[in-house]
């Protein structure tokens, strides 16, 4: 119930003129966190090839970092200090993922399909296949919110510096 | 002043203190069944009438004490208000969800408001909250055991959440049905988690000559990329969308896009070439995003 009123907090135009927007709250958590941590891999690394994994690791830190009310970046925090290696690259999943399901779309009965669907989302969300399926569907949604601003933020950071 | 509940909604939108999902969780039939309320309660130009509605409708927050409708009245009760945006939005929602619970909330707000105190009010409004949840009324022709009730429940709690997804999820009105929203949503999500991942290999690249000017950046610039949000969230699924499905017939706009990557990888050493590279994504960025856009669609 909290979750709900927070994810509607989001949503909320403030009233008072000196509150900051979430989003923005969110940006600059975001920005705040991932800078820092690529200066330092820059630092630490001193041949010129910097590893993606590596990188794609510490944008995943900075994403559960700065989203820290919702149970899907705490879970993705856990994950990602727990690891040693950084987690593999979703894109292959993703193909095979998808392969199987326009397999299966065509002889399936309506409520086996959407049972299928929300389980496949719940293998996206970051912790989503241990929640049950209405926590999950709203967490989807400040998970899509949050990779929104996260690919925004990516963006102004890339186009800096070129 | 006597206004009719949709316009005071719609004044109170326009000071910005009810929120806009406000009316898109109400949709277009909300809009209908507050003016069927306004029906019910008779919408009369007497003024104890209008008293009542007013304070019925407005059920768990406005309190008005007084007949007289003065326009510092109305400031002052709008600040209520706007302290308890929430409860109000949680409130109005569990109200107008239902017909049959919510002429029947009404008469228990009615009765209720006697009270006229805040405590009284918090104390109704998660009253009524209790109640809508233990008291689902059965349509016509349903089956009422308890079983089917709390199935339908569920389902019930489940399309609200899919409509509220429906709003965050660019496109989603123009399918219909769940399974194909839910389609829609993971590839949404697919998308947008390819694109960090993109995001993340160009960031990668051109670490090594990063200088960081964050500090520099005004927060201007920040809010000027927020309201490119919504063009740049629709055009940017389109690009990957399409990278994302080989099998279709717009493989070579898929080879192409993995030759600019490894053009970049080669030539990230020099500086030219760097600008090169974007030039040469703006020119496949809008080759895909012209061709990828009827594909796309063309596919569903």
């Amino acid at each position: 119930m909290e979750r709900q009123i927070i994810n509607k907090k989001k949503r909320v135009f403030s009233v008072e003129p000196n509150k900051i927007p979430p989003s923005e709250v969110f940006r600059r958590k975001y920005t705040s966190h991932l800078v820092p941590a690529l200066k330092k891999l820059n630092m630490n690394k001193n041949s010129p090839q910097i590893n993606q994994l590596s990188v794609k690791h510490e944008v995943d830190m900075a994403l559960a970092l700065s989203a820290q009310e919702f149970s899907w970046s705490r879970f993705l925090l856990q994950k990602l200090s727990s690891s040693n290696n950084p987690t593999t690259t979703s894109s292959s999943s993703n193909g095979i993922r998808i392969q199987e399901r326009s397999g299966k779309e065509g002889g399936g009965d309506e409520d086996g399909e959407t049972e299928e669907k929300l389980r496949e989302l719940q293998k996206l969300l970051p912790g989503g296949e241990e929640m049950n399926v209405e926590e999950m569907l709203s967490e989807i949604g400040n998970y899509i919110k949050c990779l929104e601003l996260q690919t925004i933020a990516l963006k102004s950071i890339v186009q800096d510096t070129t | 002043m006597d206004l009719s509940v949709l316009e005071r909604v719609n004044w109170l939108q326009q000071q910005q203190m009810v929120s806009p999902d406000f009316f898109e969780i109400l949709g277009s039939d909300g809009r209908e069944e507050l003016k069927r309320v306004e029906s019910y309660l008779g919408n009369n130009n007497d003024e104890m009438q209008g008293f009542r509605h007013y304070e019925t409708i407005d059920g768990c927050i406005s309190r008005t004490s007084s007949f007289q409708m003065e326009q510092v009245k109305n400031n002052e009760e709008n600040r209520v208000i706007a302290l308890q945006p929430k409860r109000k939005t949680e409130g109005k929602t569990e109200k107008i969800e239902n017909k049959k619970k919510k002429i029947k909330t009404e008469d228990e707000t009615e009765s209720s408001m006697k009270g006229k105190s805040n405590m009284s009010n918090s104390e109704t409004s998660s009253e009524i909250q209790k109640r809508d949840y233990i008291h689902v009324r059965a349509r016509r022709g349903e089956a009422t055991d308890r079983h089917s009730l709390a199935e339908r429940a569920r389902r019930e709690k489940l399309s609200k959440k899919m409509k509220c997804l429906q709003d965050i999820v660019p496109g989603c009105n123009k399918v219909t049905g769940k399974a194909g929203m839910l389609d829609e949503i993971i590839n949404y999500v697919q998308s947008l988690q390819q694109q960090v991942e993109f995001l993340s290999m160009k960031l990668s690249v051109l670490n090594p000559e990063l200088e960081f000017h964050i500090n520099e950046l005004s927060t201007k610039q920040f809010q000027a990329c927020f309201t490119d949000l919504p063009e740049a969230v629709s055009k940017q699924p389109m690009m990957v969308d399409a990278s994302s499905f080989p099998l279709q017939q717009h493989g070579s706009l898929d080879y192409s896009l993995i030759n600019s990557n490894q053009t970049t990888i080669l030539s990230s050493q020099k500086d030219q070439t760097s600008s090169s590279w974007e030039i040469h994504s703006q020119c496949l960025y809008n080759n895909l995003r012209t061709d990828s856009v009827s594909s796309f669609f063309s596919h569903k």
